[in-house]
């Protein structure tokens, strides 16, 4: 019997779904190893069976368990707790699952305040539904809820990434990330001298696009905020940054070089420490749009 | 609770550390509950080991250079004090009061302003009363 993958989203966009069914020709290779039991963005399924009790998820078995998608109401809670019973290995795959990512940007705001914000009614009341499902305090990162055996991080992660973390997976080896940041899996020149101020990336960068990545200029040298030192790397595998690619500075999807880690003040003391003008930053809050989870995006205390 | 507040201070091995020794050797009096961390230099702290110690329960946390101009590394506590800029700034966003921490520079021939800057730092954070609230951060 091949080995049963099931793919479960919680508070996600289907946009890791998406990647993981744009990778082309691997993906019929990968069909042919596995026998996907669970996915609701492919196919419809119960999530309570006959043996369940009332309003108790059921999900079948399976050797490999993806989720997408970090946490934000009791019924994501159930169906995570109901993956991890039913997948011998669990994986969070992409950077709503690993480290909250934009839904998490909620988190600067208590639940109350972000539901009238969302749910706004005529003559300044609100209109928020019945039917709403019982919202948790904040967003949480699957690993907050329960236990997480391989993170991919991502936004999305790369079709060809999230291959080969099922294919190690199938073979029983481990999978890592590099444990480096963009910036060491990054190939553009760096002479150590760059712009003091940070420009906010509303022109594009100075480049010559006949020629490679490898022959512009660092991007934070040319004073664009490029959050590739604080960022974890290998998104783009062996080559260069994905979004460095595209001549666009990196937005730190891969969530902080080091667990726990936390990107704005990284960001922040990287640029500080090098003689940079951080207090450029229009709204430096949003350098933690992509991990907000863990507690690193929390409503501002009110001052008595 | 301990009535005194709980205060990490981070002071640099050429000055700050030395002012405390003196201050020591010369009987001065400073609250009991401020713990001296030794660094080579005031520009080693990284915003993190401040955030970190906060996370962790401390009251309140203290770099401590020498004075600028005068680093014997030539320019640390200028990094230390870009640095603190970055703590400051970004304290609230975190959920403390900025007041937590404070950045000073003590040269080691002056241990009465150091124990009266200790003394300050504590009048001021038991002012504030309670210590922060205690979250661990996934992954220490």
């Amino acid at each position: 019997m091949r080995p049963r993958l099931s793919f479960e989203w919680l508070h996600a966009c289907s946009g890791c779904e998406i990647a993981l069914l744009n990778s082309g020709e691997l993906l019929l290779d990968l069909l042919d190893r596995v026998e996907i039991v669970h996915f609701p963005l492919l196919m419809d399924h119960k999530y309570t069976s006959r043996a369940g009790g009332e309003g108790e998820v059921h999900l079948p078995e399976a050797e490999i368990g993806l989720v997408s998608g970090g946490v934000a109401s009791e019924e994501h809670q159930a169906v995570l707790r109901a993956m991890r019973a039913s997948c011998r290995t669990l994986v969070s795959l992409g950077t709503c699952a690993t480290h909250g990512g934009i839904p998490a940007l909620r988190n600067q705001w208590p639940i109350a305040a972000a539901l009238k914000t969302v749910f706004a009614g005529s003559e300044g009341g609100t209109a928020i539904p019945d039917t709403i499902l019982a919202p948790l305090d904040r967003v949480y990162s699957i690993d907050e809820q329960v236990a997480v055996d391989v993170s991919l991080p991502g936004c999305p992660p790369r079709s060809e990434s999230i291959i080969e973390m099922i294919a190690a997976l199938l073979a029983g080896e481990p999978f890592h990330l590099p444990c480096k940041s963009v910036c060491e899996t990054c190939p553009t020149i760096r002479t150590g001298k760059g712009q003091q101020k940070v420009r906010r990336f509303l022109a594009n960068a100075e480049y010559d696009p006949e020629k490679t990545v490898a022959e512009m200029r660092c991007l934070l040298e040319q004073g664009l905020l490029c959050m590739g030192p604080v960022t974890a790397g290998g998104c783009g595998g062996k080559d260069a940054p994905l979004c460095i690619r595209a001549r666009v500075p990196c937005r730190g999807c891969f969530g902080p070089v080091r667990q726990g880690g936390n990107q704005l003040l990284d960001m922040l003391n990287a640029l500080a420490s090098n003689g940079m003008g951080h207090r450029d930053i229009v709204d430096r809050r949003s350098l933690l749009r992509f991990s907000g989870a863990h507690g690193l995006l929390k409503p501002l205390r009110e001052r008595k | 609770m301990n009535p005194q507040p709980k205060i990490i201070a981070f002071c640099c091995n050429w000055c700050s550390y030395a002012a405390a020794d003196l201050a020591g050797i010369s009987r001065l009096q400073y609250p009991g509950s401020i713990r001296i961390i030794r660094v080579m230099c005031s520009g080693m702290v990284h915003p993190e080991m401040v955030l970190h110690a906060l996370n962790r329960g401390a009251d309140g946390v203290m770099i401590i250079g020498c004075p600028l101009g005068e680093c014997h590394y030539i320019k640390g506590n200028e990094m230390a004090l870009a640095r603190s800029e970055v703590i400051a700034d970004t304290l609230e966003d975190q959920g403390f009061e900025s007041e937590r921490f404070q950045v000073a520079w003590v040269s080691s021939a002056e241990p009465e302003r150091l124990a009266e800057i200790f003394r300050e730092m504590s009048g001021r954070l038991a002012a504030l009363r309670g210590a922060p609230q205690v979250e661990t951060i996934a992954g220490d």
